[in-house]
């Protein structure tokens, strides 16, 4: 297996342009799927739902791909060091801005604390939902709007009260933490693209252009 | 040169397109996986939820193998890339050598340069924003000092050089 780039040899340490199309295609559309859901759909929706589902898979996808990926995309190009982290934040703002062969230290960090975030998010929306795919939830709405209510009766007669009491609270708990998670997730992502806008000002060069299109042609 | 780029790019092209539906299958994927895995936990003996997750980890497996498809893939197109890198290094240094032996002046081996690329005497001079004249006079010296007789014997010069290995009489 073909190393794509051997770290720490001088000036050829340089982030991939572009990076490969699986990270580009997932970054993008989870970017999409958290804008929709933060702001446009309804909560507890069916589309909701169903954008959920699908930021499940991609981030199950992009972290296999973090596993058998290319070399910039694998955790091993990237792991958490909080302390190379600080430095890299100290040396950014002191005016010593270094390249990297992929995520910087901190940008490390903030990836997984946005893997972490979308983990907690779909978890407990899954847990509020109990786990139904939308085209349960949706096949539930329509047989409710036809007038047929027994859908919403749990199947399972025992234990009614307990039961029900130690549930409710359980869904309770996964909104507050779907809430938070969420509001905490787009704080973050705010300030990627503001760690973005800084880096690429520091490093002269545009970062946002190898997550989009990739590199312009050579003379 | 633009045949190289095009090649480049329809291979960056197809691996975008392996990628996203690779994305597209994954989500296709995770509702089919939780559909049987409900299946299989309310009746986990029927025959119905038992061939559903057998097709389940079929297609997960059908992901993996994709994954790693695509791996190689990009994987080979960064090799390829990168042989041409050093290729395109190796004739940019031997280019040099050759204009140091021939003692072009730095005004020569920029008109040289541009020469070797396929540029016409118009193009050379609004690129350097220099008359036609002083570019073709240029041109005349550079011929001269590498005793050939016009534009096309001094591009094979270096052709020639990739033909035959080792230096010429």
């Amino acid at each position: 297996m073909a190393q794509a780039q051997a770290p720490g040899q001088g000036g050829t340490v340089v982030p991939p342009d572009p990076w490969d199309p699986l990270v580009r295609i997932s970054h993008w559309a989870i970017a999409a799927a958290v804008i929709a859901n933060y702001l446009l759909t309804k909560p507890g929706g069916i589309w909701h739902v169903w954008i959920g589902w699908a930021v499940l898979a991609l981030l199950g996808i992009r972290l296999i791909w973090g596993i058998i990926g290319t070399a910039e995309a694998r955790f091993s190009a990237f792991p958490p060091n909080p302390r190379a982290a600080v430095r890299h934040l100290f040396d950014l703002f002191g005016g010593r801005a270094r390249e990297h062969p992929s995520h910087n230290p901190a940008a490390a960090i903030m990836v997984y604390a946005l893997w972490a975030c979308l983990a907690t998010v779909t978890a407990t929306g899954l847990v509020m939902t109990g786990a139904k795919s939308p085209v349960t939830i949706a096949e539930e709405k329509a047989a409710v709007a036809a007038g047929d209510w027994s859908v919403l009766v749990k199947p399972d007669g025992e234990g009614e009260n307990e039961g029900d009491d130690n549930e409710r609270g359980l869904g309770k708990a996964a909104g507050e933490v779907h809430e938070v998670a969420a509001n905490l997730m787009v704080v973050l992502a705010l300030l990627h693209v503001a760690g973005v806008a800084v880096e690429s000002r520091a490093l002269g060069r545009n970062l946002v252009r190898p997550m989009i299109l990739g590199r312009r042609r050579r003379r | 040169m633009t045949r190289v780029t095009a090649s480049r790019a329809a291979g960056r092209r197809k691996s975008a397109a392996l990628a996203a539906f690779l994305l597209l299958q994954a989500v296709a994927a995770v509702f089919f996986v939780a559909d049987a895995g409900t299946d299989l936990l309310s009746a986990p003996t029927e025959w119905h939820a038992v061939l559903e997750s057998l097709v389940a980890v079929v297609l997960v497996a059908g992901i993996g193998i994709g994954s790693w498809q695509l791996r190689q893939t990009l994987d080979r197109m960064s090799e390829q890339e990168r042989a041409l890198d050093t290729a395109r290094g190796d004739l940019a240094r031997v280019i040099e050598t050759q204009f140091d032996d021939w003692r072009l002046t730095p005004a020569e081996r920029d008109v040289g340069m541009l020469a070797l690329k396929g540029l016409d005497v118009a193009e050379i001079a609004s690129l350097r924003s220099a008359a036609q004249g002083t570019v073709r006079a240029q041109l005349t010296r550079i011929y001269a000092k590498a005793g050939v007789s016009g534009r096309a014997q001094f591009a094979s010069w270096f052709v020639e050089d990739l033909l035959h290995e080792g230096p010429r009489a």
